[in-house]
């Protein structure tokens, strides 16, 4: 990976992964899924789950799984509207950076 | 290194963040290995670059600092825990920030080259002047081993300059009281001889004890004003020395 993929840009990838499970979904298979887009290390990841929970983007609960407890990261509603506005924001950054690269574009 | 080594070594190395982050975490990480399955206990251990890389991202982000990746794929490090994920390492410093511009050509080179020249871009990278704590800690001990022959000498020296600072600092103070004292004791001395030389000179007994009088006020009140500052300036000298000790020890902020 050529570019860096900043800290509010890994929010948002964390973000969209979660979401994607509407029962939410654990810390491994995170990482596996976000591992399968982009190059980060297994480490990476639990500071930014851990931020988005403090932030109350992301919420957890346990559950039974195994014959042990799972812990399970679910988007609230909160973290919906903050990935609505990553979204919102990633389009018109993306689309310009694209402009200028593909050309045609008056800067 | 086990599972089991990883997650202890994790506790000890969050000791000091507050019981329920470190539980988290430690939670956290205890799933992970669960979930990733006791085969690639090995490979998790490996990818998570150990459990000084793990606990360094976990408090950069409690404290809110910047957690720089690339200071733990330094190559004695790689060689405790396997070679096989520096590659990955390399290219997954997502939040180094703006430093990789200067290594991004390095790191090309590297990529065609093999092995020789991935050693060079690792070295260019541990030059780099932003050397952590731990590393300057670990230099200023090396300085000392390599210094012992002299550093007798050296601490010899500096105790000698100590002690002759504070010699100085005492003997100047000392004159200046003893100085403002006599000042007081010529005044006396001086009102004393008008008392005697009232009788047959008058005017010349006036003029002297006109002198000795103010010469006693002058004295007494260098004296009040010197014994003051020493009360204020050694005081001072202290700290300022302690702190001075200190700094090598406690970073800027004492």
């Amino acid at each position: 990976m050529v570019f860096n993929t900043g800290a509010a840009l890994l929010d948002a990838i964390v973000l969209a992964v979660v979401s994607r499970e509407k029962e939410g979904t654990y810390g491994y298979k995170i990482t596996q899924d976000v591992r399968k887009v982009l190059e980060v290390s297994e480490s990476t990841l639990y500071p930014v789950l851990r931020r988005l929970q403090k932030d109350d983007c992301l919420e957890v609960y346990d559950r039974q799984y195994d014959g042990r407890n799972r812990r399970y990261y679910k988007v609230t509603d909160r973290g919906a509207a903050q990935l609505m506005l990553y979204r919102s924001e990633w389009k018109s950054y993306s689309s310009k950076i694209n402009a200028i690269f593909e050309g045609g574009v008056d800067l | 290194m086990s599972r089991r080594e990883f997650i202890e070594e994790l506790e000890r190395l969050l000791a000091d963040l507050p019981e329920e982050e470190r539980k988290a975490a430690v939670q956290y990480y205890e799933d992970y290995f669960e979930d990733a399955g006791a085969e690639h206990e090995a490979d998790v251990i490996r990818e998570l670059g150990g459990p000084e890389k793990t606990a360094a991202s976990i408090r950069a982000d409690y404290y809110g600092t910047e957690f720089r990746e690339e200071e733990y794929d330094n190559k004695a490090y790689m060689e405790k825990y396997g070679q096989g994920s520096r590659r990955r390492e390399e290219n997954a410093g997502w939040n180094g920030g703006t430093d990789h511009t200067a290594n991004d050509s390095g790191r090309q080179d590297a990529a065609g080259n093999g092995a020789g020249a991935w050693s060079e871009a690792d070295s260019s990278q541990r030059s780099r002047p932003g050397t952590s704590r731990r590393t300057k800690i670990l230099l200023v001990a090396l300085l000392a081993v390599a210094l012992i022959p002299w550093l007798w000498h050296v601490l010899l020296v500096i105790l000698g300059c100590l002690a002759g600072l504070v010699f100085a600092s005492i003997g100047i103070f000392a004159g200046l009281v003893i100085g403002s004292v006599a000042v007081m004791i010529a005044g006396i001395i001086m009102i004393g001889v008008a008392v005697v030389l009232v009788i047959p000179f008058l005017p010349v007994a006036f003029l002297i004890g006109g002198i000795g009088m103010l010469l006693f006020a002058l004295g007494m009140a260098a004296t009040v004003g010197t014994v003051k500052l020493c009360a204020i300036v050694y005081p001072a000298m202290f700290r300022g020395f302690v702190n001075l000790c200190r700094r090598p020890f406690y970073g800027k902020e004492v």
